[in-house]
Formats: C-alpha cells, structure tokens, sequence
C-alpha cells in the first residue's frame, strides 16, 4: 500500500469501501431474508406431501448451491482487488501440492455425499403414497403393478373389497396437445367417465395417476401436486398425489411434442367427495346423452 | 557497440527444406485446400463466429416473440423453425467446432509439433462440419425442422413431422457429428504421437490437457449419436421399428443416445472453457497455476463423469431406480472435479501481480457465469429438484448460463488471447471489455428472470405463454435483457474480425505466456517452428526467456563481442517480445 495518500484519494478509497461493505451487507441480508419474504425464488406452494418433499429438497440444496457461488465468488472478487499489478513486484511461484488439493477435493466429496443423502431421502419419502385421510373418498379401488410408486395400499388377497386408503386411480392420457382424463367405475351405457384438460379430484384423497400417451412424448407436471413425470409410448408411468385443499391447480405438459404444444395446459380442480360425486354422476349422464344424442343422427342419417 | 543487449532477429537455419517453391492457386482454393493445421483452424474459427452471429440473431428474434404474452407476431411453425435453428448454430455449429478450432491451431503449437498426424482427415473434418451446417439450413428453403433441441422419436416420425426439415435436420446433424469424430481422431492421433521431445504428459500445457479430454470425449459420444440418427432414419423413411413403440421399440433408447451425446457436447464447452480459462488465469496473475495436476486430472474426470451423468436428463423418464440413485452418484461427483478447478484459479490468482487485460477480463466474466450456472444444475443433478424445475425455464437459463459463460465469453476469451498469434495483430480492448460487461449484466438479468418465470411453471420451449399465468413481467424482462446479449455478442464478434486485419502489430509473445506456443512466429510459418526446443519443464517458454536473459549477463556490454556467436534462433526471437516483464 502506497504511504501517503492525498486527502481526496483517501476519501474516495474509504467511500468506495463503505459502499461495498453495505452493498454485502445487503446482498447477505436479501440472502438470509429472501425465503421469509420473497415470493419468486419460492415455487408455488406445496399441496401435496410428494410436492412438500420436493420443496425440501429444493431449498436445502438451494442453500448449499448458493452458499457454494456465494464463496467462490466472493472469493474471486477479493482476489481480483487485491492483487492488482503493481509495478516491479514479481509475484512468488507458490504452487500447492497434493495436501491442499486433497482437502478442498474431501470438503467438497462431503458436500457432494451431503447432498446425496437429502436428494435419496427426498426421493424416497416423495414416492412412497400415503393413504387416503378421513375426509377423503374412501370407495377407491386400486390393484395394478407398480412402476415409479411405493407402498400402495393392496387389497386382501383372494377378496374383492378394496384395501383401507387405497387410492383413486386415474388415467392421464397425453395427445396431441390435450390431455384426457379417465375416471374409475363401470358404466352400463358408455365405456368410461372422461374429460379433457380438467381434472376434477376429491380432497384429502390419495389419487394415483396412470401417466399415458397415445402418441409423442408428453410431460405430466402440476407443481403445486408433484413433479413431472414422463408419458412415454408403450408404457404407463405413475405418479400420485393427495390434495390437502379445495381450489384449482394449473399445471402444463412440459416436454415439446409439437408446435400446438403450449396449448397443453392442465388444471386440476379439487373438491369435496360429494362434490366429485355429483360430478361423475353429471358428466356420465351427459355423456350417455350425447352418445344418444349421436345414435340418434346416425339412425336418422340411414333413413 | 551494444549488439548483444538487443538481441536481433537472426535468420535461422532452417531444419526443413522445402524441394520447390509451391505454385501459388487461387487465394480462396489455396485457403479452402491447404491441408495446414492453422488454415483448417482458421477456417473452423471463422465459421464458427459466423453461426455464433446466426444464434445470437435467432435468439434476439425468438425472445421477440416471448415478449408479451399472447402474442401472435410470429406464427407457430414458423417460431420452431427458428428455435431449431438458434438451438443447432449454437452448439453443433458455434460452441463444439469454436473449440476444435481453436485447439486445431493452438494445442500443435503448444506440443512443439510441426503439424498435425493426419492432416486430410482433418481437413476432411472441416468440410463434413461445413456441408454438414449447410445442409442443415437448405432446409430453411423449403420448410425447416420444427424441433428444438433435436427430433426425438417418435415426434420424428413421418406421421407427426411431415416436412421434410427433419431429414435435413439428421443428414445436417449427421454430416457434422461425422466431422466431429473425424476431427477427434486426427486430433488423439496427433497428441500421442507428435508432441516435441521431453514434453511428456505431466509436462503438457493444460489446454493440451482439455483438448485431449475433448478428443476422447467426441471420439466416445459422435459414433453413439451417429448410430442413433441412423436408426432414426430407417424409422422415418424405411419402415424400421427400432424406437416405435407399437411395434416392440423404445423411445426410451432414441432419448439415452441423443442424450448421451449432447451431455457429451455440455463436457466439450466446459472443458474447453475451463482449459483455455486455465492458461490464461496464470498468464495475467504472473504466477504459474497453482495445482497443474489437480487441474489436468480434474478436466479428465468432467470429461469422465459429466458423460456418464447424461441419465440425470431422464430423471423423469421410468427408469428402474437403482439406475437412477447411481446416476445421481455420478452427477454429485461432478462437483469436486469442478470445485477443484474453480479453487485453482483463486488460488492462482491470489498473492499475484494481476494484470487487468481484456483476455483476463472476459475470463473472469465466463467464470461468474460458469460459477452460477453450475451451481443451478448443481441444485437439478438432486432427483426432486430436477422434477421441479427440469425443462422449465429455470432448468434452461443454467444451462444458457454455461453455454453463455463457457462457450460464449470463455470461447471469446480464448479468442483474444490467441488471435495475436494466429494473425500476430493485437485485438481492441475497450470494446472487450464493454462487450463482457454487456454480456454479464444481461445475462444475469436473463437468468433471475428466467428463474423465476420457471418457478411459476412456465414450460421451455414454448412459442407463447399465457396471460394470468403470473410471468409477463418476467419474460419482458428477459426478452429485454436478451437483446443486451445478442448486441454485446455481435459487438465483440465484429471487434474481433476487425481486429482481425486491422489490429495493431504486437510481438511473438505479447502476453509473457509460459507456453511452447509463443515461441514460435506470430503468425507461424507452415512449419511452426524452425527448431523444436527440448522441453524441460512445464513452463518451457519461461525457460527459454530465462537462459535469453542468463545469456545477456553472461555477455555483459563491456566485453567486446565475440565474433562467432552460436546460432540460437528460437532464443533470439523469444527474447524479443515486448512484455518480458
């Protein structure tokens, strides 16, 4: 450092240090605040304990992806200031040897094993269905083989009576760009209970999802029910979740299938089992309508 | 009287003799022929730059229709045909042939060869590379392909792309991935067999250490995506059933070799960044690199890891698990082979004298970006985060991060670190470094909002997003911030071609690098070098500057001059660069 300074350079110096200084106290400040208070780096909140353990696995390694740059960079930049050249220094040739290197690379293996662990225990927890609660729809049959889900609730063997919990299980069939819904339950005059693009699900009830496709490649992803999972042709993926609330989540199919893919919107709207009920009941009787509404015109087209 | 203190160009004795004088063609033909190492360099570079400026327009242009939501500027077909294009110039046509380019002309320099081991086939390597980008945009006559990043089965397929874009797409894709492999092996070859005497491995400059990893790494992934794209074919237009489903394929399998080869192309642009990143850091820290072993091995085990890792783009896909724990494994561990390096250069730079050039400043510039974006597919390689934020545009702007912070800022870092050498004229500064600041500040801009717009849940690849969906101001934002990075990109591309022929002159060695390259000419004569010098250390030109300088004080300027100096050539013309500092 020089030895004697003009008052004003002192001044800009001690300046430009306070304005630093108080720049890093905010960054940290805005750091340590920012899950308290900051919506955007939050994803959407949680509605589902799948989605619930996906959070926690967002933010820890959040915190240990930040904290790492946050180091380095900081770093980086205390290097950059103070090392600038100066005239006649020859800087000494220090190089490390393996010591150092085995350290840096063991604190950063323990990172690496750190994060493993959270990102197996997560995993782990988000796959494993939890049974449909009380106020739930308790008339679920369930009895398939499982691909991606863990501990589904299985029926006695050799009885016809569903398992205590056992989830709703829905067909999600992705197309060219719309999805289709399948709902459970036999029906005497149509095939099946369907709708499009909305699905409509009862509370606290665990809905376990038959991810298809009858054509591309499509991505099944409602964030505030889970992650996204892949429909892939010629196999079913599943996923689940367990609404906690009443409402409407939008969601989108996130893999590109074409150029009308963005009209691949989602939304699942959430209500109460007698509500989904009365809706299964409708939609059937509209759709046993207008089958009979198209029999009619081909009855009268052959005439 | 004082003729030793500045020492002269001398004319060297030539070791090769050329036989005859060649007829000098055509310029263009003798440049498009030459079978040179540097010309076909020259030629992979200059191409290069040219479909970094194609991406940044198409960038510019898609981010247009990204920036109100609804909008209907630009039709839908028309919006992917264009995102294709962004999306092949920027890694097939810029990033990956940015590097061979560079390592074409440099890494012979730096192992002390008089050229390259097989020198068609590397030319060969440029033109597949060059008919290859061609072919790709002849089918913007008729009607492009309409997939993003790649066709993938079975949106490939004759009955979901009708449009004959997609054939253009894989025999396009093919052609160059095929110049890739080409230019690999040319390359592995000239690494084993060409390097001067006593440049051992453990003696090898780092750049030399990323080149080879790069040559292995498109020497393993080019024939996997070749195979892929092959069957591809056979399925779209013969009636192969290879990745249809319905007839006992799997679209899972088109989605392991594709991906296999572009986490392989994400290898390539970070290695490459890291090596070029890792000569230059040293150089204007005047100190030597702090680990030179940890950083070789650790640029091999990316090269290693970040390949095996390409499953962690199928974390969605239904996969047995054990399969996917293991993957997970592999993409953690990337993390200490890339601290390890990130650690080398702060400790390179720490206690040094550092000289605040514009190579160094638009490394530094690529490393905060490489430093963010890392840690972004950092926080993807843990399963659930990938299923929360994969494919969505936060997922994205990591990966645009490193493609900006490697490819981009690192690749123009390189740039201008070596283009004295390659036309020995220096390359405008002020404008660098306004370019780097502008590439940061949007690129960082982009990336917040990106982030966020993903966290909403806005999908990738979209050609419009939806009112009420909470991310307008975000994807303003960033379309505003896009445009920043598309002109700070442009500016320092037309800096460096104007550089190109118009800079001013500067010495053999204006940066005072370490390295065998900078002994040689500026530019180097076909031959590289007149005398091979024996390498003794690392830091072999640092040698010679100093048995130059022990050579001064041994002939000290009173003692009358002795008649017969021994011929040094080499050592001459090394100690007259101008920044022996």
């Amino acid at each position: 450092m020089a030895p004697a300074l003009s008052p004003s350079k002192t001044r800009t110096r001690v300046l430009r240090r306070a304005l630093s200084t108080g720049a890093l106290a905010l960054g940290i400040c805005a750091a340590l605040a920012a899950p308290a208070v900051a919506n955007p780096i939050a994803p959407d909140p949680a509605h589902s304990p799948n989605a619930e353990d996906i959070r926690v696995a967002y933010w820890v390694t959040l915190i240990v992806a930040a904290a790492l740059a946050v180091v380095f960079l900081g770093a980086l930049f205390v290097a950059l200031r103070r090392f600038r050249e100066r005239r006649g220094a020859s800087p000494r040739r220090v190089t490390g040897g393996t010591g150092i290197t085995l350290r840096v690379a063991g604190a950063l293996g323990l990172v690496a094993v750190a994060l493993f662990v959270v990102g197996v225990l997560t995993t782990e927890s988000a796959r494993k269905l939890e049974p449909s609660g009380p106020d739930g729809l308790t008339a679920a049959t369930a009895r398939h083989a499982q691909v991606g889900v863990k501990d589904v609730p299985q029926p006695e063997p050799g009885s016809d009576e569903p398992a205590e919990g056992a989830p709703l299980v829905i067909n999600a069939v992705g197309q060219q760009w719309m999805w289709r819904f399948e709902y459970p339950g036999e029906r005497e005059d149509i095939a099946e209970v369907f709708s499009y693009n909305e699905l409509v699900v009862p509370v606290d009830t665990a809905v376990l999802l038959n991810v298809r496709t009858v054509d591309v490649l499509h991505r099944w992803f409602v964030p505030a029910l889970g992650g996204q999972v892949d429909a892939v042709p010629g196999t079913t993926t599943q996923t689940w979740f367990k609404a906690d609330e009443v409402g409407r989540y939008p969601g989108a199919s996130t893999m590109y299938s074409g150029t009308g893919f963005p009209a691949m919107r989602i939304w699942v709207r959430v209500v109460e089992p007698e509500e989904y009920e009365q809706y299964i009941e409708q939609r059937a009787n509209d759709l046993t309508e207008a089958q009979g509404a198209v029999e009619e015109q081909n009855r009268e087209a052959e005439e | 009287m004082n003729r030793v203190t500045t020492p002269t160009i001398t004319e060297p004795r030539p070791e090769l003799v050329t036989r005859e004088v060649p007829r000098k063609g055509i310029a263009w033909i003798e440049a498009a022929s030459n079978g040179d190492h540097k010309a076909v360099a020259k030629l992979y570079l200059g191409t290069a730059g040219t479909f970094l400026a194609v991406a940044a327009l198409l960038f510019g242009l898609t981010r247009l229709q990204l920036i109100v939501p609804d909008n209907t500027m630009i039709q839908p077909e028309i919006f992917y045909r264009l995102l294709s294009g962004m999306q092949a110039s920027a890694i097939l046509f810029f990033a990956v042939p940015l590097f061979c380019g560079l390592i074409s002309y440099i890494v012979p320099l730096q192992i002390g060869a008089r050229g390259v081991a097989l020198p068609r086939l590397h030319q060969v390597s440029y033109w597949l590379y060059a008919v290859g980008a061609l072919t790709f945009f002849a089918g913007y006559l008729y009607a492009a392909s309409e997939n993003p990043l790649a066709p993938f089965a079975p949106l490939a397929y004759e009955e979901y792309s009708v449009t004959n874009g997609v054939d253009a797409w894989m025999a396009g894709a093919g052609l160059t991935v095929l110049g890739f492999l080409c230019w690999a092996i040319n390359m592995i070859v000239t690494l084993h067999t060409r390097r001067a005497p006593g440049m051992a491995w453990r003696r090898a400059p780092i750049f030399t250490w990323a080149a080879a990893a790069i040559s292995y790494v498109l020497f393993v992934v080019s024939p996997v995506f070749l195979a892929g794209l092959t069957m591809l074919m056979v399925d779209r237009r013969f009636d192969g059933h290879f990745f249809d489903a319905l007839e006992g394929g799997s679209p899972l399998l088109f989605e392991h070799l594709a991906w296999f080869f572009f986490a392989g192309v994400h290898a390539v642009i970070l290695i490459g960044a890291m090596g070029a990143i890792s000569e230059i850091v040293p150089t204007f820290a005047r100190k030597p690199l702090f680990s030179r072993g940890a950083v070789a091995g650790s640029l091999v085990a990316i090269a290693v890891l970040g390949v095996l890792a390409y499953m962690q783009n199928l974390y969605t896909a239904p996969l047995a698990w054990g399969v996917q724990y293991a993957t997970m494994v592999v993409a953690l561990a990337l993390l200490v082979p890339v601290g390890l390096v990130l650690f080398n250069w702060v400790a390179t730079l720490w206690d040094g004298s550092i000289a605040a050039r514009a190579p160094l400043a638009l490394a530094v510039a690529g490393i905060v970006l490489l430093v963010i974006g890392l840690a972004g597919e950092l926080m993807t390689a843990v399963m659930p985060v990938a299923w929360q934020l994969e494919n969505t545009t936060a997922a994205q702007a990591d990966t645009i991060l490193v493609v900006l912070g490697g490819g981009v800022l690192g690749g123009f870092a390189a740039l201008h670190y070596w283009l004295p050498k390659i036309t020995g004229r220096a390359v405008g500064e002020g404008l660098a470094k306004a370019a780097a600041g502008l590439i940061v500040a949007g690129a960082l801009v982009f990336f917040v909002c990106m982030t966020f717009a993903g966290l909403e849940g806005q999908p990738v690849d979209v050609y419009r997003f939806y009112e009420g969906t909470g991310v307008s101001a975000y994807n303003l934002i960033a379309s505003i911030a896009a445009f920043v990075i598309a002109i700070g990109v442009l500016l320092e591309l037309g800096n460096l071609a104007y550089s190109y022929g118009n800079g001013r002159r500067v010495g053999h060695d204006p940066w005072g690098g370490s390295t065998l390259e900078w002994f040689a000419l500026s530019p180097p004569p076909p031959h590289n070098f007149d005398a091979v010098p024996d390498v003794r250390s690392a830091e072999p030109m640092r040698d010679i500057r100093e048995a130059v300088r022990a050579r001064e004080r041994a002939y000290a300027p009173p003692k009358p001059l002795p008649r017969s100096e021994p011929a040094a050539s080499g050592a001459d013309r090394a100690g007259d660069g101008p920044s022996v500092a």
